[in-house]
């Protein structure tokens, strides 16, 4: 068992939140973007989490890592995908990117959602930091022994 | 403080309430710290995953058996400390880890862990002046 385990799970899911962020952000940026480089409107992004190198349970992983040396657990992006939720048609005649009918095909993406998303993605950020912290104090603790 | 099954007279009376660098109390405090410094771990992982669809929430229980190994008599340093993962709860992508209850654990697990630090700190204290350092 490594001493920073803990510190380095934390520091994993704070790179997944933070990348998770991004997508959101750049979801929200393009709520509008009607073209994009395939001439499609542009598609939601979704982050896929998965928990970091261990096809069986974290805990078998934690006690075989503790006579070895090796990675223990923690969280990784495995991709980022297109959100696969039809455009949203839009009644604008006027807008050059009309259909015959008038109908603009808007990007996929709710902007109520994002921002709950946010919300969502902000909390796990703070707790993970929290567990940093908390493993750190731990571990100053551990130091005023040697005192 | 309880050493072994000491027979005997007055040495063993003696003995009994020796302290020494590895009695029983020691042992057991070292065992609980790797426990929840193991635990502490488990929540960073849970934290972690608390967005990972299908993840398991995993914890660390060792009081009953450390419990058991003090009352029979055996070294502390034997109590397993085995993770167990607990099964999903609820939540649409049955993952059953809620953040705030992950860390209110972390919190507590943090706190247990010093308290274990300042008892070990505290019979250094005595060790040494018996020492005269």
């Amino acid at each position: 068992m490594g001493l920073f385990d803990a510190i380095e799970i934390a520091g994993s899911g704070l790179t997944a939140e933070r990348v998770r962020m991004d997508v959101t952000s750049e979801n929200l940026a393009n709520a509008q973007t009607t073209r994009t480089a395939n001439g499609q409107p542009y598609q939601r992004q979704e982050v896929v989490l998965s928990q970091n190198g261990t096809p069986a349970d974290f805990g078998s992983t934690l006690a075989g890592a503790q006579s070895a040396q090796g990675p223990a657990g923690g969280v990784e992006v495995s991709g980022i995908v297109s959100d696969k939720t039809p455009d949203q048609l839009v009644y604008d005649p006027g807008n050059p990117e009309a259909n015959a009918q008038g109908y603009v095909a808007m990007p996929n993406v709710n902007t109520v959602t994002e921002m709950v998303d946010l919300i969502s993605e902000s909390r796990s950020y703070q707790s993970d930091v929290t567990a940093m912290q908390t493993s750190k104090s731990m571990f100053t603790a551990t130091l005023e022994l040697l005192k | 403080m309880r050493v072994g099954n000491v027979q005997g007279g007055r040495n063993a009376y003696r003995f009994a309430i020796q302290m020494s660098l590895t009695d029983t109390t020691q042992l057991a405090l070292e065992t609980a710290m790797r426990g929840t410094w193991m635990r502490q771990t488990l929540i960073s992982n849970n934290i972690a995953n608390a967005n990972t669809p299908g993840y398991q929430r995993e914890t660390l229980d060792f009081s009953g058996a450390m419990q058991a190994a003090l009352a029979n008599g055996e070294s502390p340093t034997q109590v397993a400390l085995k993770p167990e993962v607990q099964a999903a709860t609820a939540g649409p992508e049955g993952n059953g880890v809620s953040i705030d209850q992950e860390s209110a654990l972390g919190a507590e697990n943090g706190l247990e862990y010093e308290a274990d630090v300042h008892v070990m700190q505290a019979r250094d204290e005595i060790l040494r002046s018996a020492m005269g350092l």
